[in-house]
């Protein structure tokens, strides 16, 4: 028989680095920086401090795989900082996270991904990565190498000191050398990752010299640190009886019932009457959970799936909001018209989901005949790879667009020089893989994405309605003047007719295409003054007029256009 | 230069659009919408009776009334038809596409024009087929003339006089020319015809190329006929020059082509009836005495014949079954009960989901080179078409 052998946590992920973001060079570089970014903007959130990022990614120089460059990958913030013996933990050990399993909507959730960017760094560069730390609490800040051990899943400190640096009261730096390449732009490029964290953190100011480019610097649009909602317990309609019988074991010795009402949301002694009504054994209900067999606790597991309870609260998911999004979308570039839509709170697969979209036109971007670009976010983290297997992708392609005004290959996301963002946030989100490129597609989830979509369709249709109205018309005016003149001319000369009877002609023609042309002219206020109302609603929400609130999913689009009408006919 | 009349015609077309011209100016001067009218061609406007032997139109009309959206089309038309009035004024001929590049060059010359401008010459065709159908005007009357294509002609006995426009006559003896054919203009109507002796029949083959085969191995010298390439779905002057046969010599016409829905519903019909989009000029332009010779479904049980399977995944196949069931049920030439046998083809043709090419005629025995001839001589001695 061979031996059996143990490996540790991060030699599994050590010899598995592309399950989680490392794949490939390009994936690398942007997986790197996705964590260090993600990581920084979590510890901001939590400590209540508006963040300001400065991101650096360049090649300095040749990389040691084939085909690759070496790449520096620099991430500095203001957080709260982490304390010295917490740092060999952060980035060299997997699995040692602060988030794992809350239930709360942060952006990282399991403690691997800033450990994987440092094996991947040590793999290739034979260095982990450089990391600078200063918390209020420390005189000066500590400057240090972490490796990962491999063989036991711990971080190791190198060349430790402690220094000045650069005045700063707290905040973390840290700086990569590894193997990669860069791409900047495109589903899974640098730039695409950058516009859209700051597209859908509208409270973030950053600083970011990508490849050869300059600095680039994008101000905050808001000065409100998103209050992270309280975690949740999880529902219990979302288990499965393997991890019912662990969450149990994370209670010790109490009794069922207690274990039930604490453990869990939604479950009230009214509930665990309603369990011993469809077939808990009424027993078991005071029994300690150390003594129950696992046939007593498929008993009880059986009976809660066969009993219904209140949906779990939708307390714990946070949105950006339509004000937000709607002055942070601004910043990726000169914007036509766009449309937001944040819905409100809602369950899907048992489980609290917001989702919001925002739609926008550009000047100078993307092309007519092009797909739309689309940024997908999961708790707003951008999601770049693998988009033909995405919740939002499917939802996206299950809508209508062609009566929105846009154009729209069958099957296939519309075309036109637009963004569609389109974020989903949960505090349990299922992901295809552990690298979190793709939202698992359930019906019901599809189904909400697809609502919002139509929602910010119906929206954006206005501004599409109006300047087609206004084309038309400006159309029928040319016509009017470039063929009427020809028409005439042509007759007069066939039918030999004189001068006098030229001009008659002409000015009949007039006559007859004002008609039509003031016919045009009312269909263009008619689309101008719907669009008015929408306008006037968006600078509402936008907070023009102060402390309006944030309009929710309750008022549709469809049910503005109602109220637009109603008002006309009152008139 | 006196003009080649493609008909009898009573109308005076420089008179006519005069008086049409005058109607909409009227119309404009007293503020009223002025129109044109149009026949309706297409299937739908298309009448067919056995008798008549071709598609003659219903009673359908496109009217074209002046307002925002239709202004650059009557502007269109009024500059096209002045550039046709002044051909006919000073009998210039032209070509559709020189007709294109004649506005174009008219276009260029004159900045007020430039939102005339035709992007392609499915623009300035659509103007010209419309002032034709608005006319009720052959297009060769508007001195347009297509292409020459199709038609290529091989005879012992044939003999063509052909009247120039400058009054000369020109004449052909088919028999001089080898196994170059004569090709007919696309003026047929402009030919007289003559045998030197009787000719049995006329054989129109829809391959050029089996036309040519058949012709090198001698079969216009075995036989007493005519022997034509159709190239396809039949020409103007494919068609005109069959009419020509039919009216001046009175030999029985047979077609030869593939056994498919295409050949029977494109080519063949439009052959023997005419086609919806000419529905004014069938009556000069279609020889509706043309029988169906081969390939027909006997044919390849009785000669066992290689088929090819018509995939109804196949997009080109599934549109042309698609398109022959439309037939069945929408073209009135295939819902007459005298047509009753052509339909069963393209029943048949449905049902087994198979087509069979003309050229499988030499897998027959394919030692003998005339093998071909022989078969087409038995079907027409034993009556064997449709």
């Amino acid at each position: 028989m061979s031996k059996i052998t143990k490996s540790s946590t991060a030699e599994y992920f050590a010899k598995n680095l592309q399950q989680v973001g490392f794949s490939s060079p390009l994936k690398a570089v942007l997986t790197t920086l996705k964590e260090a970014v993600d990581n920084s903007l979590d510890a901001c959130e939590q400590h209540e401090i508006l963040p300001e990022l400065e991101v650096e990614v360049t090649k300095v120089g040749v990389g040691s795989t084939k085909n690759t460059d070496l790449i520096k990958i620099v991430v500095e913030d203001n957080g709260p900082g982490i304390e010295a013996d917490d740092l060999a933990k952060v980035f060299g050990e997997y699995l040692a996270s602060s988030k794992f399993g809350r239930g709360q909507c942060s952006r990282g959730q399991q403690g691997i991904g800033i450990s994987a960017a440092t094996t991947w760094a040590q793999m290739t560069n034979a260095k982990g990565v450089q990391v600078i730390s200063k918390t209020k609490g420390m005189r000066k800040a500590i400057s240090a190498q972490v490796d990962v051990d491999i063989k036991t899943n711990t971080g190791i400190l190198r060349n430790k000191e402690m220094i000045d640096w650069k005045n700063k009261s707290n905040g973390v730096r840290v700086e990569f050398l590894m193997d990669g390449r860069i791409q900047l732009n495109g589903d899974g490029g640098l730039l695409t990752y950058i516009e859209g964290t700051v597209l859908l953190n509208p409270h973030v100011t950053v600083k970011y010299k990508l490849a050869d480019a300059d600095w680039v610097k994008t101000e905050r649009v808001s000065n409100v640190t998103p209050e992270i909602p309280e975690a949740t317990l999880p529902h219990p309609h979302t288990f499965k009886l393997g991890e019912f019988i662990t969450h149990s074991h994370l209670y010790g010795k109490i009794s069922l019932s207690k274990f039930l009402k604490t453990g869990f949301s939604r479950i009230s002694d009214q509930s665990i009457k309603d369990f011993i009504k469809a077939g808990m054994p009424k027993a078991l209900a005071d029994k300690t959970l150390t003594s129950m067999s696992e046939e007593d606790f498929k008993k009880v597991f059986q009976a809660i799936q066969a009993t219904q309870l209140m949906a779990p609260s939708t307390k714990s998911v946070l949105t950006v909001g339509e004000e937000a999004l709607s002055k942070s979308i601004n910043r990726l570039g000169q914007v036509d018209f766009f449309s937001v839509m944040t819905r409100k709170p809602t369950i899907c697969d048992f489980k609290p989901v917001v989702v919001e979209v925002a739609l926008a036109r550009f000047v100078n971007r993307g092309a007519e005949d092009q797909p739309v670009q689309l940024l997908r976010f999961a708790n707003r983290v951008p999601l770049q790879f693998d988009k033909s297997g995405c919740a939002i992708t499917w939802a996206i392609e299950s809508v209508n667009w062609k009566s929105y005004g846009l154009a729209q290959p069958k099957d296939s996301l519309p075309l036109g020089s637009y963004v569609f963002a389109v974020s989903v946030v949960s505090p349990f989100i299922k992901f295809k893989n552990a690298s979190k490129e793709t939202i698992d597609a359930s019906d019901e989830l599809v189904e909400e994405i697809r609502r919002a979509l139509m929602q910010a369709g119906q929206k954006l249709s206005r501004h599409i309605k109006h300047e087609m109205k206004e084309a038309d018309l400006e159309r029928k005016l040319a016509h009017i003047e470039q063929f009427g003149p020809i028409l005439v001319e042509k007759l007069v000369l066939i039918a030999e007719a004189n001068d006098s009877r030229r001009k008659k002609a002409e000015d009949g023609l007039k006559k007859i295409l004002g008609r039509d042309s003031e016919a045009a002219m009312s269909d263009l206020e008619d689309a101008q003054s719907k669009l008015a109302e929408q306008k006037k609603k968006q600078a509402k929400i936008t907070g023009e007029e102060g402390e309006e609130v944030v309009e929710t999913s309750e008022d549709t689009a469809e049910e503005q256009s109602k109220k637009t009408e109603t008002k006309k006919t009152k008139k | 230069m006196a003009l080649l009349k493609v008909r009898e015609l009573n109308l005076n077309i420089p008179k006519e659009a005069k008086a049409l011209a005058e109607r909409m100016l009227k119309d404009l001067e007293s503020s009223r919408r002025p129109y044109l009218e149009a026949v309706k061609t297409s299937l739908d406007n298309s009448e067919y009776n056995s008798k008549v032997g071709f598609l003659t139109p219903g009673d359908k009309v496109v009217r074209t009334e002046l307002n925002v959206s239709s202004v650059q089309k009557l502007a269109r038309v009024v500059f096209m038809l002045e550039i046709l009035l002044r051909n006919l004024d000073i009998g210039a001929v032209n070509t559709k596409r020189e007709l294109y590049y004649i506005c174009k060059g008219l276009i260029k010359g004159n900045a007020r024009y430039k939102p005339l401008d035709f992007e392609d010459q499915t623009e300035s065709d659509s103007i010209i087929d419309f002032i034709g159908d608005m006319l009720e005007a052959y297009r060769e009357e508007l001195n347009c003339y297509a292409n020459d294509r199709g038609g290529q002609t091989y005879s012992q006995q044939l003999v063509v006089t052909e009247a120039l426009p400058d009054g000369d006559k020109a004449t052909v003896d088919l028999s001089t020319l080898g196994t170059s054919p004569f090709q007919p203009k696309n003026r047929p109507q402009s030919l007289k015809l003559k045998a030197k002796k009787k000719i049995d029949f006329c054989l129109v083959v829809e391959s050029e190329g089996t036309a040519g085969t058949l012709q090198s191995m001698g079969f216009t010298k075995r036989n007493n006929c005519i022997l034509m390439g159709a190239q396809g779905v039949p020409s103007n002057g494919v068609r005109g020059w069959c009419k020509l046969i039919e009216n001046q010599l009175d030999v029985p016409m047979y077609f030869f082509g593939d056994l498919d829905a295409y050949t029977i519903q494109n080519i063949f019909r439009t052959l023997k009836a005419g086609s919806a989009a000419s529905l004014i000029r069938n009556s000069d332009f279609s020889a509706p005495n043309v029988r169906f010779l081969g390939v027909l479904p006997g044919d390849v049980k009785k000669y066992d014949l290689h088929t090819y399977k018509v995939k109804e995944n196949d997009v080109a196949d599934a549109r042309s079954l698609k398109k022959a069931k439309d037939a069945l049920e929408n073209d009135p030439f295939f819902k007459d009960k005298k047509n009753k046998d052509l339909s069963d083809i393209l029943r048949w043709l449905i049902k087994e989901k198979v087509r069979c090419e003309q050229q499988s005629y030499f897998m027959v025995d394919p030692k003998d080179p005339i093998k071909t001839e022989k078969i087409i001589l038995e079907k027409i001695k034993k009556g064997d078409y449709v």
